[in-house]
Parts: C-alpha cells; sequence; structure tokens
C-alpha cells in the first residue's frame, strides 16, 4: 500500500484540532484511510493516539477540524439537531473496541453483541440473533454466547466485543488499545482475531503498544507524538529506517522491552 | 522444577480440601449453637409471659388469654391496610427517588437545586411532623386529604428523599465505559439510559430499596395517629386502650409487624441471590 492511498478514502480527518481546557491535544492532524486499508497508530503515552480515534466517532467531541467516514462529513465544534445527526450517523459506520472491553454485564454475551441492531437500527430479533451468532462464530465466542461477561477471561471479553461491533456491520474498526488491558497469555487470541479481520478485508485503525501486530498487519503507521503526527510509513520501511529519532527511541524502547 | 509426588492414594484428600471442610464444620457448628440460642430465647419469653406461678416468690406476667382470642383477628386485619399503604408509599418514593437523583446528577443548576432542596427538607424535618402536616396542616390552605392519602403522600416523600441517596449511587456505579459503549454503538440519550444505565442502577438499588420497604411497612405505623386509617396499629391501640388491655394489645401488634418482617427478609434475599446470577 502506497503512502498516500490510491482510492477514495473512507476516513478523512482534516485540520483535526482537540483542546483539554487549554492542553492543546490533537494540532491540526490530517490523516487519510483508504477502503481495506489497516492503520496502526502508535505512540507513547499522552501522544493522542486515543484522542484522535475517540474524535473520528466523537466520543470526543473535537475542537475544530473536519471528520468525513464513508461520505458522511462532520464539522467539528458545532452543535445543534443536525449535528448530532451526522455524528449518529458516523456511529452507525464505526465499529469501536475499547481497552477495557466495556461488555454490558447485565446481558448474556448474545444479548450484548445483538443489542445495538435490535434497539439502535431496529431489526428483527430473530435475524439479529443470525447475524449475532454468525458473529461469535467468527470470533470463535459461539460456544459462550448464553454466558455473563464476567464468567469470561479478559481475552474472551474482548473477542466478544469485537463481536458487538461486527454486528453493527460498521464500514470501519476502531481499536483502541484493544490488548492492553490483558493479561500477556491472552493477548495472542484477540491479536489473532484482528488479523483475520483484517485478512477479510475490512477497513481498521488500531491504536496500539504491538509493535509486532503493526509490522506483520499494518498497511500503513502512524507515528504520533505530542499531538502531531511525526511519520506515516509502510512497517517494513517504518522498522527498518524511522526518519524521525523519536520514531527510532519508540522502536527501540519496543525492540528492548521485548515487544 | 522437581516434579511433584505422585499421590500414593487417589481417594486421599489434599491439604486444602481438610483446611476447608474443618472450616465448613466449624460454620456448622456455629450456626447449630445460634440456632439453639434462638429457640431459647424464644422459650424465654414465652414462658416469661405465660403467667405461670412458679413457686419462686415471684409470678410471671399473666396475659388476658380470653382478650387476645377475642381481638385477635380484629387486630390481625390491619395487615392487609398496612401492606397496602407501603405499596402505595414505596411506589410514589420510588418514582419520587428516581427524579431526586437524576437531579442530583444533572448539570442543569434549577434541576440539581430543586433535588438537593427536597432531599434537605424532608431529611430536616421528623416522617410524624410531614404526616401531620398533609392531615392536618392542609385543610387550613382549603385541602382536605384523607387519612390515608396524607399518610401514603408523607411516607412516600420521606422514603423518596433518603431513597435518592441510593438510586444516586446506583447510577454513578455504572461506570463511563458502558456509556462510551452504548453512544458507540449509536445509542441516543434515552436508549442509553433505558437499556444500559437504569437496569444496572436498580440491580445495584434493589437490595436497599428491600431494606426500605421492609422499614417502611413499620414507620406505616405512624399513619395511625391521624386516627382514620385502620391499620394494624390503629386497631391494637383502639381495643387496647378501651379494654385497658394495652399490653396484650401491643404484644399482639408487635408480633404481626414481626413475622411481616421476618416474611418479607426471606423474600428479599431470595430476589438478591435471583440477582446475583450474571453479575458482580
Amino acid at each position: 500500500m502506497p503512502d498516500a492511498p490510491s482510492s477514495t478514502p473512507i476516513v478523512k480527518v482534516a485540520n483535526l484540532d482537540k483542546y483539554f481546557g487549554r492542553l492543546h491535544v490533537l494540532k491540526s492532524l490530517d490523516l487519510e484511510v483508504a477502503p481495506r486499508e489497516v492503520v496502526c497508530i502508535i505512540g507513547r503515552s499522552g501522544s493522542g493516539k486515543s484522542t484522535l480515534l475517540r474524535c473520528i466517532n466523537f466520543l470526543e467531541e473535537p475542537s475544530a477540524g473536519i471528520i468525513e467516514v464513508d461520505s458522511v462529513r462532520v464539522e467539528g465544534g458545532e452543535k445543534g439537531k443536525r449535528h448530532r445527526q451526522l455524528i449518529h450517523d458516523v456511529r452507525l459506520k464505526t465499529g469501536m473496541v475499547f481497552q477495557e472491553f466495556n461488555l454490558f454485564p447485565h446481558m448474556s454475551v448474545l444479548d450484548n453483541v445483538i443489542e445495538g441492531p435490535v434497539t439502535v437500527k431496529g431489526m428483527d430479533r430473530l435475524k439479529a440473533v443470525e447475524l449475532g451468532e454468525m458473529n461469535l462464530d467468527r470470533v470463535g465466542m459461539f460456544f459462550k454466547k448464553d454466558e455473563y461477561p464476567n464468567r469470561l477471561s479478559g481475552g474472551q471479553k474482548q473477542r466478544v466485543a469485537i463481536a458487538r461491533a461486527l454486528t453493527m456491520e460498521p464500514k470501519v474498526m476502531l481499536f483502541d488499545e484493544p490488548t492492553s488491558a490483558l493479561d500477556p497469555e491472552l493477548i495472542g487470541e484477540v491479536l489473532n482475531v484482528m488479523k483475520k479481520l483484517a485478512q477479510e478485508g475490512m477497513t481498521m485503525l488500531v491504536v496500539t503498544h504491538e509493535m509486532g501486530f503493526a509490522r506483520e498487519v499494518a498497511d500503513r503507521v502512524v507515528v504520533m507524538a505530542e499531538g502531531e503526527i511525526i511519520e506515516i510509513a509502510n512497517p517494513t520501511d517504518l522498522f527498518a529506517q524511522p526518519r524521525d529519532p523519536r520514531t527510532q527511541a519508540l522502536i527501540d524502547r519496543y525492540r528492548t522491552g521485548g515487544g | 522444577m522437581k516434579p511433584l509426588p505422585s499421590n500414593p492414594d487417589p481417594q486421599a484428600k489434599s491439604q486444602a480440601e481438610l483446611l476447608y471442610e474443618a472450616q465448613q464444620r466449624k460454620v456448622r457448628q456455629f450456626r447449630t449453637n445460634v440456632a439453639f440460642s434462638w429457640i431459647f430465647l424464644i422459650l424465654f419469653l414465652g414462658v416469661l409471659f405465660s403467667g405461670d406461678n412458679l413457686n419462686l416468690g415471684f409470678s410471671l406476667i399473666r396475659l388476658d388469654t380470653e382478650f387476645i382470642s377475642e381481638n385477635i383477628a380484629f387486630i390481625g386485619s390491619g395487615i392487609g391496610v398496612t401492606i397496602y399503604i407501603s405499596l402505595l408509599s414505596i411506589a410514589l418514593a420510588i418514582i419520587l427517588a428516581l427524579l431526586a437523583a437524576l437531579g442530583r446528577l444533572s448539570t442543569f443548576p434549577p434541576f440539581y437545586a430543586l433535588s438537593t432542596f427536597y432531599v434537605s427538607l424532608i431529611r430536616g424535618t421528623p416522617l410524624y411532623l410531614q404526616i401531620f402536616f398533609f392531615f392536618l396542616a392542609l385543610p387550613q390552605l382549603g385541602i382536605v386529604l384523607p387519612g390515608l392519602w396524607a399518610g401514603v403522600l408523607a411516607l412516600g416523600l420521606n422514603y423518596g428523599a433518603y431513597m435518592s441517596e441510593t438510586f444516586r449511587a446506583g447510577l454513578s456505579s455504572v461506570g463511563k465505559g458502558q456509556r462510551e459503549a452504548a453512544f458507540a454503538l449509536g445509542m441516543t440519550q434515552g436508549q442509553m439510559m433505558r437499556r444500559i444505565v437504569l437496569p444496572q442502577a436498580l440491580r445495584f438499588a434493589i437490595p436497599p430499596m428491600g431494606n426500605d420497604f421492609i422499614a417502611m411497612t413499620k414507620d406505616s405505623a405512624l399513619v395511625a395517629a391521624t386516627g382514620f386509617v385502620h391499620e394494624l396499629m390503629w386497631r391494637a391501640t383502639r381495643v387496647g386502650r378501651s379494654n385497658l388491655r394495652n399490653m396484650e394489645a401491643l404484644i399482639m401488634a408487635a408480633f404481626f409487624y414481626w413475622i411481616m418482617t421476618l416474611i418479607l427478609t426471606a423474600i428479599q434475599s431470595r430476589i438478591e441471590s435471583r440477582l446475583s446470577r450474571g453479575d458482580r
């Protein structure tokens, strides 16, 4: 995949600014993601990578700038009914997976997965169950469909969370440090599911510390520092010869850390 | 690593199992002893009020059994009214508590103020006064409420104020991540509340709500003071006073309240164990 995607981008971030009070956490960012592309976002904590991801589906309201997902164009910092409607449209086109899973503890695994389609889309329950079971099967969690989330391991929870997002049939999947809350021995099963998704052609934005995953699966890697994108490159080039010394430092840190 | 020593007898119990069993034996022994002590205390109460002359130089308390058998049905038929008042009041209290809790979590100053004002006013005054306010003070303004409704209003308002704290804690117990997950799925604020936050908050609030309901069945006795609601306490004081048999009458009422509490507590613990399925 070339540095600038050739086809029409499915995600477009332009001039994105985000302030937390006086703190300028995202500084006029631009990013385009092509359909079926996997983009990993790396950077030290506090570099703004999670905030960037959360601005794309408006869990954080951008202070200024434009977010466009699959032709739905939203300007940051606006208010009003139309703006809320646009945010809703963007959220229907994006699926999100959180670091802390955030499964609904009062619902069984299957009910977690079909909650979105039934409540938000008004989908017929039987149809939602069929779709939900198919997606649970995709992540290898069908056998636990009647369990409650607290009976599952962290890795299993995250796989269910991925199935929950997939059952909304999103155009783009957003992963916010999906393996950071997991015990080391459980990381693999989640990464494998994500790898499979990537192979199936899902467009993915992944904020991660898993350099191995980025190197193997990503089409492009975005490096962030102090609220700016300091480097975008394909993983082979990036890991072989990073242009920015901060990228070099980041890679070295994970190399010595064994990551 | 050294291989674990092979177990010569597969039937033999491990150290941990033996320890666990010993602990269980201790717990069972303790429970049995408590049960026996309860039986002893109940027997003691029974003997104390039996009126037997034990030739110890004093006689025990003698209750008027004829009075008891004549009036037990009259007093007991107040249970229905007591439960009726409690159910109406708890329903009102739940609605008020939920509104007050939402107000307390609101960022809109008038809502927040209204909520804290209500809770402060109610918690700062006695329930007994509140009942009389609705029953005796409102008629001065031309609002005459029947005793039952004055009682239900006062109890509902009072318990609503206390329960709002429980609800607030319940609502805050649902983490930010739950709301974000709901929003990420495209839910509206209302859908998020109805489908994700309230079910979890209610589950959190149900055990304390059960306690409140049980407490309310007893506080409903205060409504007797209006003189127009024929619940347990009213009936007991009425026959007790007119026959100068207050001890018998109040013991009967106490007995009914106690049994009611025991039954409600048993129901509550069943509901709780069913709710604990699934999470926490």
